[in-house]
């Protein structure tokens, strides 16, 4: 039995979680259930050693654990699954399990040997595990068995799952529920971080919601259904949909069969249809990971489409349509930390006719243009010669939605403009691509956050694998396609 | 650059030597005079060409330490450009000779780095890696070609041809070496400074450097840039070549490299890749090259002393951008 | 052809790539290898001209290559600065140090510095067993020793070594220190069994060249010697044909280029880099078969000092970077809280 007794953690500002409590019993599959930004992560990264509560405790059987020591909580049978794998792809499978079970460094490698409990594992479990395959050419639901593989062997009696069917296909969904529930019978704990509401439902003996940092309930599954478990994660529901019906859009972006190849030359997006008319905001949800980043980069002009069509006013976008593109991650994507504010404006600026003579840059105007920038989006920096590096997240995001906002863009894609963002700074973002739309924007907002598309989107899809499929509602969405 | 003379002091320390006496026979060799102002500008020039070449590579993100070979590249195309000049009767205004020798030098050193900038760009190949190699490549093309198709007209000697003094680029002085070649690099400073913090294609240029993946989220293509910055980086390497071959040394042989090209990379890498700032750091190198030669009794020849300083200066910068950022990081993280 | 001689070339280019190897394969690209082998070459020297004990004149220069990655290993690994900054100052701090040193100990005469002949038995001595032996005594460490495979994990996936409990940063310093040792003994190697003597800056970019020889040998012990007998073979053309005449150049140069052209159309039919390797190798080894040549017009020397330079290029342009180099080198890790 694992306790979580009042922990509270911050990361700078930003409050993570605050005094959550919960217990998780043997034998039991406990599903911990919340939106993106809720504070599922946060909560087992404390539980499993990653990370050190500001305050709080957690307790094994009673007994105090120690914290923030990750090799020593596995030691004492906690074991954590992370959703993103620690698997090196140029290994086996076989050097993968190996590697997380050395004995000492200067002994000869016998892959073999130490491979073979996890492998013995994995033959009870009923998976075909190839040792010799090279594990970064499996497929991703293969390679979480490995990672799996790789966690459990040294008799963990708790097991933490992070997010764990957001890779997965559905087969391979209904195959690890199998083993969740085979590890509950041997009993084990088994902790399983969730945001879809229909997997939660399927599998779990007990639920805890997280919202906002804050525990909201913990109930048997029985108590429980879809209404009331979305209810309690995302509040209630805000009245949205300022905008009108689809149908009142004059149609601009038209995509159809749309296909996107991956950086690994992965099918990313498989055939997908879309259109968006001025003035609307398409939201598309779904969890990372399912083709949102190669949809936005194809939209912004950045990534070559594979096949299909996408047009604008009939003719195939390109260049010539102003496109405003929010990319997802403000730090590798959006900004040039080392470099200025000024210079990150420059940006969007260098392709301004007032703000440029013919190959050259015009300081002056340049520098008028990023002051009016800072003071209109209420930019909180010192001057404009700042580092961007310098800035809180949140001013980092202004920095980026200013340069794409300031000339209304005919078509703006925005991919988790929020992430990270604290309420106010939400807050101003959600005007700016509000503001956008009105004034004739034709929005394209992809976001894992429901809250978000629920507030602004006209209509919002659901991308899964690579394509679109309409949601209607929000407890549906919630719930997902699983 | 108080740390840099404080890096000298130590060095100097370091190899027990008078720190008084030596500072003083440094500063009179360097400043003392007006032959020893004249010998530290006259460095001065290649350090500074040679620099601006470094920093437009360095601010894209490619570590072109081939500023040798592109040096040398450049003072071959220039030797060969003005190779048929010396068979006219009548020798040609010094300007003619210079026209055409810094054209083939910035050609050939552009020619030298675009290579290292495709290989780059087109097979991934490391700059570091093949702009080395091109560096011997060039020094061994350079002996090669002084004793064989651009051997002096009565085949004696592994030189070119010598220019005469006339067709060389003026001097303030008949006595130093100083020559013109000095306007020309400040003005390559200003250019250099504009180019990059005044035209579209600086700003992408230094955006790529510092973050190729915003520049291409905003459509810049890195690849090209990256190219056309080892271009420009050689080009200008290539051009010292060319000063240096049309202001001082007026033939080429086997000794006309003297490391310009690579003492250049710490001037540029301690002027924090700033053109500006280029300058004063180019003039302190360039003193104690030529503050050097009146310590003979000391130290026999000034590069081997400015190789220490500039390692353990760059080495002593390192150390301290890694621990400021260090501090910053941990501030955020808590 | 003579066989010891080619390999007396090849070895200190081979020992500092394999010592690069190690460094790589954990992730770390020591730029400043050049540095480290002529500082090397120069303590080999110096501690055989004052004590005359050979083995200490390959000691004290392995000991001085172990402090050396010490502190270029403090630099990029510990304190994650740039790789290539630091190794650059490495280099600039080698030509220095050795610079003053050999002048004020030597004088500034430039009169050569010999240094007696090492005991070889039929043309090759301990160093080149070493060198041989060295293929499978790395191949074991890296792929048959729990250690290797932490290091190979720190090299391409370093979260997965630190999942499994091991300090990135360790593994590398170690690695970076390995490469030290084995720049120093090949630094020694160069001056004392190749040259017999010391001048300044005379590894000539073979410290370039075998970072090179890694990316070029594809990251394996037994590629990285191969390509590291092809280069000493081209540096060895000159000694052996230094009076041969023209034609011998261009058929000479022809061949290894072909050779490389081979392997680039075996390359872009996507055949296994182990069989293109092979044929690159024995194709510019089977030039040795030719030597014999005509030797008419003497040819200067310097194309054949650049041919080694030349080939290397010739070989990267070919094999290009591939898929096969670790997937976090020259990557400084940084922990994660």
């Amino acid at each position: 039995m694992l306790c979580a007794d009042g922990l509270s953690k911050s990361y700078g500002a930003v409050r993570a979680i605050s005094d959550v409590s919960a217990t998780f019993a043997d034998g039991e599959i406990h599903a911990v259930l919340g939106e993106n930004g809720a504070g599922k992560s946060t909560l087992m990264a404390i539980l499993a050693g990653f990370a050190r509560p500001d305050s709080g405790q957690v307790s094994l059987n009673g007994i105090a654990i120690p914290l923030g020591q990750p090799f020593a909580c596995r030691r004492l049978g906690i074991a954590m699954i992370h959703q993103h794998f620690t698997l090196v792809p140029q290994f086996t499978v076989g050097e993968n399990l190996a590697l997380a079970r050395l004995d000492g460094l200067a002994k000869p490698l016998s892959v073999s040997r130490l491979a073979q409990p996890a492998l013995e594992m994995a033959r009870q479990l009923g998976w075909q595990i190839d040792p010799t395959a090279p594990t970064g050419s499996l497929p991703v639901g293969a390679q979480q068995r490995v990672e799996i593989l790789k966690n459990l062997a040294d008799n963990a009696h708790t097991v933490i799952f992070d997010e764990p069917t957001a890779v997965l296909s559905p087969d391979e969904i209904q195959d690890l529920f199998r083993v969740l529930r085979r590890l509950k019978h041997e009993g084990k704990a088994v902790i399983l971080i969730a945001h879809k509401l229909a997997e939660v439902l399927a599998v779990a003996d007990r639920v805890t919601i997280l919202r906002h940092g804050k525990f909201i309930a913990t109930a048997p599954i029985g108590d429980v259904n879809e209404e009331k478990l979305a209810q309690w994660m995302v509040g209630d529901l805000p009245s949205a949909l300022t905008h009108g019906s689809a149908d009142q859009y004059p149609s601009a972006l038209y995509l159809r069969g749309l296909s996107v190849l991956g950086d690994r030359g992965e099918a990313a997006i498989r055939g997908l249809d879309l259109e968006v008319g001025r003035g609307e905001i398409a939201g598309i949800g779904g969890v990372d990971g399912n083709g949102q980043v190669e949809l936005a980069e194809v939209l912004a002009g950045v990534r070559r489409l594979s096949g299909g069509v996408v047009n604008w006013d009939g003719k195939p976008l390109d260049e010539t349509v102003h496109t405003g593109y929010i990319p997802q991650d403000r730090q590798s994507d959006g900004l040039a930390l080392g470099m200025s504010i000024e210079d990150n404006l420059a940006i969007e600026g260098r392709t301004r006719t007032e703000l440029t003579r013919g190959a050259f840059l015009r300081s002056g105007p340049l520098r008028e243009w990023s002051k009016g920038l800072l003071s209109r989006f209420d930019i909180r920096a010192q001057s404009v010669s700042d580092l961007a590096g310098s800035l809180s997240g949140g001013n980092q995001q202004k920095v980026v939605v200013s340069r794409v906002m300031d000339l209304r863009p005919e078509l703006l894609v925005a991919v988790n403009p929020t992430r990270g963002l604290d309420l106010q700074a939400s807050a101003f973002v959600h005007q700016q691509i509000l503001d956008a739309a009105s004034a004739g924007t034709a929005v394209v907002l992809i976001s894992t956050d429901l809250d978000e598309l629920a507030g602004l989107a006209d209509r919002t899809y659901f991308l899964s694998a690579g394509r679109l499929t309409e949601a209607a509602g929000a407890s549906s969405m919630v719930g997902g396609q699983a | 650059m108080v740390g840099l003379f404080a890096i000298l002091i130590l060095t100097l320390l370091v190899l027990r030597l008078p720190v008084g006496d030596s500072l003083t026979l440094l500063y009179q060799g360097a400043f003392g005079s007006e032959a020893g102002v004249h010998r530290t500008l006259v460095r001065a020039i290649p350090l500074v060409l040679c620099g601006l070449g470094v920093i437009v590579a360095w601010r894209a993100g490619m570590y072109n330490i081939g500023g040798e070979g592109q040096f040398v590249a450049g003072g071959i195309a220039a030797a060969a450009a003005v190779k048929p000049l010396f068979a006219m009767a009548q020798p040609p205004a010094w300007w003619v000779v210079f026209l055409l020798a810094g054209a083939a030098s910035i050609g050939g050193g552009a020619a030298w780095g675009a290579l290292a900038g495709w290989l780059y760009v087109k097979r991934g190949v490391e700059v570091v890696i093949s702009t080395i190699l091109l560096n011997f490549i060039a020094l061994q093309l350079l002996v090669y070609l002084a004793s064989g198709p651009l051997q002096e007209s009565k085949h004696q000697l592994p030189l070119t041809d010598r220019l005469s003094s006339g067709m060389m680029l003026p001097k303030f002085n008949s006595q130093t070496d100083l020559h013109v070649g000095i306007f020309l690099a400040l003005l390559t400073v200003v250019a250099v400074y504009i180019v990059l913090y005044k035209t579209k294609a600086g700003f992408c240029l230094r955006l790529v450097g510092e973050n190729a993946r915003v520049a291409r989220a905003n459509r810049i293509n890195s690849g090209q840039v990256r190219l056309l910055s080892m271009a420009l980086s050689g080009g200008l390497c290539g051009l010292a070549g060319g000063v240096e071959y049309a202001g001082v040394a007026g033939q080429l042989g086997s000794s006309f490299s003297q490391q310009w090209g690579f003492l250049a990379i710490p001037v540029a890498l301690l002027a924090a890749l700033n053109p500006i700032w280029l300058i004063p750091s180019a003039i302190y190198f360039a003193a104690i090259l030529a503050g050097s030669k009146t310590m003979a009794g000391f130290v026999s020849d000034g590069t081997v002393l400015i190789y220490v300083i500039q390692a353990a200066a760059v080495l002593g910068l390192v150390a301290i951008r890694a621990y400021t950022s260090r501090r910053v990081i941990q501030t955020e993280a808590t | 052809m003579d066989l010891a001689l080619l390999l007396v070339f090849s070895t200190p280019l081979a020992l500092a790539a394999m010592g690069e190897l190690v460094g790589q394969r954990s992730g770390v690209i020591n730029i400043g290898l050049e540095g480290m082998m002529l500082i090397a070459a120069f303590l080999g020297v110096y501690v055989a001209k004052s004590t005359g004990s050979i083995p200490l004149a390959f000691l004290v220069p392995a000991i001085a290559g172990a402090a050396l990655g010490l502190v270029s290993g403090f630099f990029t690994v510990r304190l994650g600065a740039d790789q290539v900054v630091v190794g650059t100052a490495i280099n600039f701090l080698a030509l220095g140090a050795t610079g003053l040193a050999y002048r004020s100990i030597y004088g500034t005469s430039g009169q050569l510095l010999d240094v007696a002949a090492m005991t070889k038995f039929w043309g090759i001595d301990g160093m080149v067993v070493l060198m041989l032996l060295l293929i499978p005594i790395i191949g074991f460490a890296i792929y048959r020793t729990n250690w290797g495979l932490v290091l190979r994990a720190a090299g391409d996936y370093p979260k997965a070594a630190e999942a499994a409990g091991y300090s990135v940063s360790r593994i590398r310093m170690q690695a970076v220190v390995i490469g030290g040792v084995f720049a120093g003994l090949a630094g020694a190697y160069l001056s004392l069994g190749v040259a017999n003597s010391f001048a300044e800056g005379m590894t000539a970019g073979r410290g370039f060249v075998a970072i090179a020889l890694v990316t070029f040998g594809r990251w394996r012990p037994l590629y990285v010697t191969l390509a590291a007998l092809l280069i000493g073979y081209c540096q060895s053309l000159k000694f052996s044909l230094q009076e041969s005449g023209v034609p011998a150049f261009v058929i000479v140069a022809l061949l290894i280029l072909s050779a490389i052209a081979v392997l680039g159309v075996v390359l872009a039919r996507r055949v296994h880099y182990r069989n293109a390797a092979w044929i690159l190798v024995f194709g510019g080894l089977a030039v040795s078969a030719l030597l014999n040549l005509p030797k008419t017009v003497a040819v200067p020397s310097q194309l054949w000092l650049a041919l080694p330079y030349v080939v290397a290029l010739a070989v990267l342009i070919v094999v290009g970077k591939g898929t096969v180099a670790p997937g976090a080198l020259g990557i400084a890790y940084k922990r994660e809280r």
